[in-house]
């Protein structure tokens, strides 16, 4: 799908971007009430977004001069769209009033109330929100570092990545084998990794009929897998292979030279290795220490407040959100929420009581829809949780209209939660 | 009949510590859980998990209801000699799993 | 991963977790805009969708009212209302129809 002006904001933004990065110190950093949001993705873009309609000034820091999406990146690895479909500039943000500044966040000082950019310009802030997103714990699979991602790419951030894994599908020949290894829980999107499985085994279907799709997994189930599963054996036949945990899937270790991956049992030799590691949230939060050891930020779950330092805001994938999942949808609806909040404290007054919403749709086939929601609300221990007898999966024998429409409303989301997000 | 899938180092230094991995597909039911009709699933599970090299008992462990659905365990032992391991799995209903694995110490 | 994968007992553990909320009774009210803003991620901004997801901006108090409360008892044919509109009192639907409502 095609977001109108996407192009012309990148262009535009080039100029604009520059100006900004002379002189980042300025302005709505120091005047009262003003909120530093770190991070131009699903959350960070969002609370941007809001608190101006609260008439918040705002100051958006981002390290990019675009932001593509993770969410729609497997329609581009399944070659239905193309890259620039899924990459979204600031110029819609910019119009609403938000001050967007180009440049990589080096440090955290919740002391100081301020926040240093590499080259190291500082801006202040009365409240941060940090929507970071995740790093991957490059340890943790042996042989993968970052040297070997740019061979076995994991493309589970939007970029450079997923334009390797397109450019890798597109060089293999037909009757080979792709491999997908997904991680164990909590991880960034968890129906992804099947999703990214379904419009692969569709592009290969069309493309390169003889080959072959091998799930290499560190769990024993998954999101909506009796959805997918179904999906997949009835438009793709045995095409995609699944090996749970019990039954060897777990990779131990890889060696990118050879393009070969080592489960607990076995070796595959395979094509092309798409290996998703385990992540945790971005490493600039430690810079405050706000995963308190952790992978994941620990936070008051009706304000997202960090429960380490007071004042700075964290939610999305880097936060520890109750139950619900990281996802672009949760951190959408987390940011608006957490907008509200900090407008309110901000002005005195206190928080309202949260209501979010999840959902997740996923493409089997471009014309194949499946989704799954939630309702989330806190409860007595302050943490998120569903609420009961609502949300669920699509029903498992709808027929083939409901899932070509669900298909339809998987693009009108992602049309108008990156209007949310960008303007 | 369980499913058993084990990883041993095919060779070793002599005196070197090596990992064994060992994952056995089995319920592993608790006995404490109803099925969808409100009937009580009965226990059944691997009770005893023992692995011999060259006759000699180098690792043990009585396993009891909280061990999970599929377990997955991994030691370590002394590569000492060229020769086998044998494992074993106890199942509630008297059945036996087995595997050899063959080491070659250098 | 640890040697043996679970020592916890992980049976019991998972069925307390998955345990879901109730709806609170008649605790604190959500604020309208906290319900009615988590709408915009399939449906827009203030309700107003650029692609082929239905706009809900110009739907009269009483109409979506009634919608949501069809889409709650299964009353109509839908992809995903009914999961979505069941997670709401009816208050809290006449609440979000309201909000809508004072938009237009």
């Amino acid at each position: 799908m095609t977001q109108k002006s996407t192009r012309r904001d990148v262009l535009k933004l080039a100029g604009a971007a520059t100006a900004a990065t002379v002189a980042p110190t300025i302005a709505t950093a120091q005047s009262a009430g003003g909120v530093v949001v770190i991070g131009a993705g699903f959350g960070g873009a969002t609370a941007a977004r809001y608190l101006r309609r609260a008439g918040v000034s705002v100051t958006l820091v981002e390290q990019n001069s675009s932001f593509s999406t993770c969410p729609f990146s497997n329609t581009v690895l399944g070659g239905i769209n193309n890259f620039s479909s899924i990459t979204h500039g600031f110029g819609g943000l910019r119009r609403e009033g938000v001050n967007v500044v180009r440049g990589r966040v080096n440090a955290v000082d919740p002391d100081a109330k301020s926040i240093t950019l590499d080259g190291g310009d500082t801006i202040a802030y009365d409240r941060l929100i940090m929507s970071p997103g995740i790093d991957f714990k490059w340890d943790a699979i042996e042989g993968y570092d970052e040297a070997a991602a740019e061979l076995m790419p994991h493309a589970w951030k939007a970029g450079s990545q997923t334009n390797i894994l397109r450019r890798q599908l597109e060089a293999m020949p037909d009757g080979g084998v792709v491999a997908i290894a997904p991680p164990g829980n909590p991880f960034r999107c968890p129906p992804g990794p099947y999703e990214r499985a379904s419009l692969i085994a569709h592009y290969l279907k069309t493309e390169k009929p003889r080959s072959k799709v091998l799930i290499l997994d560190a769990k024993d189930s998954f999101s909506k897998q009796g959805l997918f599963q179904a999906g997949w054996a009835e438009l793709y036949g045995d095409l995609i292979e699944w090996v749970p945990f019990s039954e060897g899937g777990n990779v131990a270790r890889v060696d990118p030279a050879t393009n070969t991956i080592f489960t607990d049992f076995d070796e595959h030799k395979v094509d092309v290795a798409n290996i998703i590691p385990p992540q945790r949230s971005n490493r600039l939060v430690d810079t405050a220490g706000l995963a308190d050891g952790g992978d994941w930020c620990p936070i008051n779950q009706t304000t997202f407040e960090s429960t380490i330092h007071a004042n700075i805001h964290v939610l999305g994938d880097a936060s520890i959100a109750g139950r619900m999942p990281k996802s672009g949808f949760s951190a959408n609806s987390q940011a608006k929420v957490c907008a509200a909040a900090v407008a309110a404290l901000l002005a005195g007054n206190d928080p309202a009581s949260p209501s979010f919403i999840n959902t997740c749709y996923s493409l089997v086939a471009p014309d194949y829809g499946i989704s799954v929601a939630a309702i989330y609300r806190i409860i007595e221990d302050g943490t998120i949780a569903p609420v009961a007898g609502a949300g669920g999966v699509s029903p498992s024998d709808a027929p083939a209209s409901t899932r070509a429409l669900e298909a339809d409303y998987a693009r009108g989301w992602y049309a108008s939660i990156t209007a949310d997000m960008f303007g | 009949m369980a499913e058993v899938r084990v990883a041993v180092p095919p060779t070793a230094r002599k005196g070197e510590v090596i990992e064994i991995k060992t994952l056995v597909s089995h319920p592993m039911d608790n006995g404490f859980l109803l099925d969808y009709g409100g009937r009580m699933i009965p226990r059944w599970i691997i009770n005893r998990f023992e692995v011999e090299y060259n006759g000699e008992m180098v690792f043990s462990a009585d396993w009891h209801v909280s061990i999970s659905t599929n377990p997955y365990l991994i030691f370590y032992t002394v590569a000492t000699e060229t020769g086998q391991l044998d494992f074993k799995w106890y199942d509630d209903n008297g059945e036996i799993y087995t595997h050899t694995a063959e080491i070659t110490v250098t | 991963m640890s040697p043996i994968k679970t020592m916890v007992a992980g049976t019991f553990g998972a069925a307390l977790l998955a345990l879901p909320v109730t709806l609170p009774a008649a605790a604190d009210e959500t604020a309208p805009a906290n319900l009615a803003n988590a709408c915009a991620g399939c449906h827009g901004t203030d309700g107003i969708s650029p692609g082929p997801t239905p706009s809900i901006n110009e739907i009269s108090e009483e109409d979506m009212i009634a919608l949501l409360t069809a889409f709650k008892n299964d009353e109509a044919a839908v992809t995903m209302m009914n999961r979505i509109a069941k997670g709401y009192t009816d208050a809290e639907i006449a609440a979000i129809a309201a909000y809508f409502a004072s938009m237009m």
